[in-house]
């Protein structure tokens, strides 16, 4: 799990305002030695120690919304100052190549890429801020609670204290120590909408806070802790979504050497490549309860279709969604709710979006497999470079 | 032993002089031959890149402890004595022409990894050199005589690794002609004239697409005995898709020619893509050129400069982002904020029709909007918060027409808002400011400003009227050189222009290199890339049918359909061989899956040399990605001609 490698928190805002070119140096060495640090942990393969619960909350309480209070020039500074002395986990590096870790690596390139790195963090202390700064005024947008709720598969619950800065696999591997499940690959944290009968999975490196701070205040969304078996079935049985014109027969008896082999091509190349899926599928037109078939496709850069009387050429096709502002969700129960023909339903929107509105793009399959083919394939045109390949794989090897 | 006479023709007498003639007997070894001819000459000069060629069996004689008899030659034998090393017009990737001293009797093999030597190009086992297209020779075009980057005077040097010297390979350095040498293979060409463009040849077809891979070169043969002749021109190009260990710091020239491929494979729709991603591939490029062309001294071609001396490069710039938000933060009355009087329409309610005018005031990263400038301090009308939200230009600068177009996100689905700017300035401004808060940045973002000036530049390009349009300086692209002549007859330039800006966002803050990789990765990402295609004949069907080399598969295509009927991958291939007679390749998959066809538009042995290679490239490895194995190359690509 090289997700969770600590950093030191930033510098606060006076301090790095104060530096000159020369102290901005020492801490690039020191960032470079922290670097090492964190290398030396996720090149022996063990796990980087969650860090400590925070004590209290880890930014400044936030203004109640019915007020709308402008701050004074002086709150803000005093507030954005205070919220970034807390110490608070940092993001994780950016996904480095998996070839990064392998110690044939030459130290040149090792050594260039700890400044990289290092750069990068500096940059991240810089955006933070900012962040901080900026958000004074979205109060309406802001979501005081970081008491999290989320429900077992028995039905209990647990309440957790979720940082701003925290990803989903930080939230996991707290589970992990709060429960006494078996930790492996498929637990996830899964995020439902009652109101729309849809729900998804988090990806593990996606940040926890944020999507919850779109919910409303009336809000019925629960997160649940389970276990899916599609959460990472793409490194399972990787020939299942990428030779899935094959016939079922020999795709069950892949030998690991070429289920790696797979892998290798489509997730470690310079470019991460998509499943090829195209079929006609139904879609729910805009406002209605009909729904209509189409032939789409996956690509790299979204989905399309073959508009009526063309044919499936590249140049021809229609882009239907781009992945940029959707995230995909599995629907529920789609028959009853929307008439759908079948209930292999999935659903495209905007994370904010929680009720039902004209901008939800549904869509529903004839089996259960094809709606899991597809819902992987978006997940992999959307966040396949940040899917944690290399640790997940090799997890599972072991 | 009789003596009898050996008719060689030497170059170096002139072109006028009569062969030479020389007594040999049959027991004379080849080193002893050129012993003869050179004494004969009486001509002083360095014949040691010399060596003989039969004419009437085209092969060279390159083994000195050969005897006469042994390698078959008579008194009817046409020798001719010509260096081994002649100068070839090449061809490459981004539409120029080098010339270049290239070894005409080693095995083409050979003669490209010297060739990629020379201009400093990583893994030659990826490219190769095919015989052009012929173009269409028109008069008028004769006079246009090509620009022509000498590198002929250039030793060929024999060091493994070449020295660095001034951040380029040291045989680069010792002039400034060959400099901008350099300079043209490592950083890539301004986008093409649309009628350049538009005038290339382009594959209508899959057929089309097949017939370019006739013209690829043996490698197992050398130059001479393929027909080429010194001062012949060919193409070199990157043959096969797998980019082994592609690393910027190495990799100046190799990037940037690969790129050039890519970008032209693009342009000339040599694989097709989709609209949105066409337009992706405008931006990129429109961003690759800006940025080559404003900051070539920090280029990625100077592999030279050590890592810190660019962190600390990059750190004195941090700084000083760095220093003008700090000082925005300390002074926040100062606090940046855009207002105006502005025009706003909505469509989804009913109580405003039409656009109607408000105070507006940007602040962070959200938008309020006030009845009046006097009422600007009350509680707004409505506050919008941008983040998250989509933003959409719609432009015309001849018709005066500035509009923003908004899809804020709310729970309840994502509302319309369209605001209408008076003029461009108001525009660039308004537009930057809600494209950062789109991202979740402020207008105290430090690239505010370069926002800004990005917009403003993509308006000029609508500025060109058509009879400037021959004026256009490096700022003023006209977006038609972007895109291929498709989106040409689809779309006028002024139009292509707010879809290419709405693609530039998302790649706008990408330094060079990154910019190149990108446009890379879309391109290894569509669904045809990589696919070399030949028309074949299967063994038992009665049709031409297409099949489809990848880097790790074989496809079967139907013709009259176009749709992939059968996939074959590497990995289950058992074995392949060819039948040499009846120019026959079968292959055998796991599974007793055998396939047999015979090749229409293209040689067999350069399906199998393409196979093969493909193997070969697997075989490859990280550990020693600096050595070749010439040997199993050949093994796996010569066929029965192999060494």
């Amino acid at each position: 799990m090289t997700h969770s490698s600590p950093f030191d928190p930033p510098e606060s805002l006076n301090e790095l305002e104060d530096h000159d070119l020369d102290a901005l140096m020492a801490d690039l060495v020191a960032e470079i030695n922290d670097v090492e640090e964190s290398m030396t942990i996720t090149g022996k393969g063990g796990t980087a120690k969650p860090h400590a619960e925070p004590a209290g909350l880890p930014f400044p309480p936030p203004p109640s919304s019915h007020s709308a209070p402008q701050p004074t020039p002086l709150n803000v500074v005093q507030n954005s100052l205070g919220a970034a002395k807390v110490p608070s986990p940092e993001l994780p590096p950016p996904p480095e190549p998996p070839k990064q870790l392998l110690p044939e690596d030459i130290e040149a390139q090792a050594k260039a890429d700890k400044i990289k790195l290092a750069l990068e963090k500096l940059k991240e202390a810089k955006v933070k801020k900012s962040w901080v700064a900026s958000d004074r005024s979205l109060s309406s947008s802001w979501w005081p609670q970081l008491v999290v709720k989320v429900i077992m598969n028995d039905g209990s619950s647990k309440t957790l204290m979720v940082d701003e800065r925290q990803i989903v696999r930080d939230v996991l591997d707290n589970m992990f120590e709060k429960t006494h499940c078996d930790c492996n690959v498929d637990w996830c944290l899964i995020e439902t909408n009652p109101e729309l009968n849809i729900e998804r999975g988090f990806e593990d490196h996606e940040n926890l806070v944020e999507p919850l701070s779109a919910w409303t205040r009336d809000s019925e969304n629960q997160i649940y802790f389970l276990e899916r078996i599609d959460k990472y079935a793409i490194f399972k049985n990787p020939q299942n979504f990428y030779l899935w014109k094959k016939d079922k027969k020999s795709l069950q008896d892949m030998k690991d050497k070429d289920k790696e082999l797979l892998l290798q091509e489509n997730f470690c190349g310079s470019s991460i490549i998509v499943p090829d899926l195209e079929g006609v599928l139904h879609l729910k037109e805009d406002g209605k309860k009909s729904w209509k078939q189409r032939y789409f496709l996956l690509r790299a850069s979204g989905i399309y279709y073959v508009p009526k009387g063309k044919t499936k050429t590249s140049r021809d096709l229609v882009c239907f969604v781009q992945f940029d502002n959707v995230n995909v969700y599995y629907g529920k129960e789609f028959k009853s709710k929307y008439k759908a023909p079948t209930d292999f339903c999935f659903v495209l929107k905007h994370p904010q979006i929680q009720k039902e509105s004209q901008y939800i793009k549904y869509l529903c399959c004839d089996d259960a497999w094809t709606m899991t083919l597809w819902v992987t394939g978006i997940r992999i045109a959307k966040v396949g470079r940040t899917l944690p390949f290399d640790s997940s794989f090799r997890e599972l090897g072991s | 032993m009789a003596v009898w006479d050996l008719t060689v023709a030497v170059e170096e007498l002139g072109p006028e002089a009569p062969p030479l003639s020389i007594s040999v007997t049959s027991d004379l070894h080849i080193g002893g031959v050129i012993l003869k001819i050179v004494e004969k000459t009486q001509m002083k000069k360095d014949w040691s890149d010399h060596a003989l060629w039969w004419e009437q069996k085209q092969q060279w004689l390159l083994r000195p402890a050969w005897t006469l008899d042994k390698c078959g030659i008579h008194a009817d034998a046409r020798l001719t004595f010509t260096p081994q090393h002649k100068p070839l017009r090449l061809g490459l990737p981004n539409g120029m022409t080098v010339r270049l001293r290239a070894c005409f009797s080693g095995p083409t093999f050979r003669t490209v990894m010297g060739i990629c030597k020379l201009l400093s190009m990583r893994h030659p086992e990826e490219l190769s050199l095919l015989r052009p297209v012929e173009e269409k020779k028109k008069k008028k075009d004769k006079e246009a005589q090509e620009e022509v980057y000498d590198l002929t005077g250039v030793p060929l040097t024999s060091g493994s690794v070449p020295n660095l010297y001034n951040g380029m390979p040291a045989h680069f350095a010792d002039s400034p002609q060959t400099e901008a040498v350099y300079k043209m293979l490592s950083i890539s060409q301004p986008p093409p004239a649309p009628e350049v463009i538009a005038k290339m040849y382009r594959p209508a077809s899959v057929v089309d697409k097949a017939h370019i891979h006739s013209r690829w070169l043996d490698s197992s043969r050398s130059l001479m005995q393929q027909g080429i002749q010194e001062n012949d021109r060919l193409w070199l190009r990157f043959k096969y898709y797998t980019f082994h260990e592609l690393e910027p710091k190495y990799d100046a020239v190799r990037l940037t020619q690969l790129y050039e491929q890519a970008r032209w494979a693009i342009l000339l729709e040599d694989i097709d893509c989709t609209e949105e991603e066409m337009m992706l591939f405008g931006a990129l490029q429109y961003h690759i050129n800006k940025v080559s062309q404003s900051e070539p001294q920090a280029m990625m071609s100077c592999p030279a400069m050590d890592d810190l001396d660019s962190a600390l490069q990059s750190l004195e710039v941090k700084m000083e982002g760095e220093s003008s938000s700090m000082d925005m933060l300390e002074t926040m009355t100062t606090a940046p904020e855009l207002h105006d009087y502005l025009k706003i329409f909505r469509p989804k309610r009913l109580t405003l029709k039409g656009y109607k005018q408000y105070w507006f005031v940007f602040k962070d990263a959200s938008i309020s909007y006030f009845k009046s400038k006097e009422e600007g301090f009350g509680e707004p009308i409505q506050k919008m918060d941008l983040k998250g939200c989509e933003v959409a230009g719609d432009v015309n600068v001849a018709g005066q027409k500035f509009c923003i177009k908004l899809l804020i996100p709310s729970p309840e689905g994502m509302n319309e808002v369209y605001l209408r700017c008076e003029n461009e300035q108001q525009y660039s401004r308004w537009m930057a400011a809600c494209r950062l808060a789109a991202k979740g940045k402020s207008l105290a973002d430090s690239s505010f400003s370069s926002e800004v000036k990005n917009i403003q530049a993509f308006l000029s390009m609508q500025h060109s009227n058509p009879g400037a349009a021959s004026a256009q300086n490096d700022e003023n692209i006209n977006t038609h050189s972007l895109v291929s002549p498709r989106y040409h007859k689809k779309y006028k330039p002024k139009q292509l222009t707010p879809r290419i800006l709405e693609a530039y966002q998302n790649v706008a803050q990408l330094s060079l290199t990154d910019a190149i990789l990108r446009f890379l990765q879309i391109w290894q990402a569509l669904p045809d890339f990589g696919v070399s295609f030949f028309v074949v004949r299967f063994k038992g069907s009665r049709k031409d049918e297409v099949l489809g080399i990848a880097p790790n598969r074989l496809i079967r295509i139907d013709l009259g359909v176009g749709d992939v009927v059968k996939t074959w991958r590497y990995n289950n291939m058992r074995q392949w061989n060819v039948n040499w007679d009846i120019r026959q390749v079968a292959i055998e998959f796991d599974g007793n899956v055998n396939i047999a066809f015979g090749c229409v538009t293209a040689d067999c042995k350069i399906v199998h040399e393409y196979i093969g290679g493909y193997i070969f490239m697997s075989t490859r490895s990280r550990e020693q990605s600096d050595t070749l194995n010439e040997e199993l190359f050949h093994k796996l690509t010569g066929g029965h001609e192999a060494l």
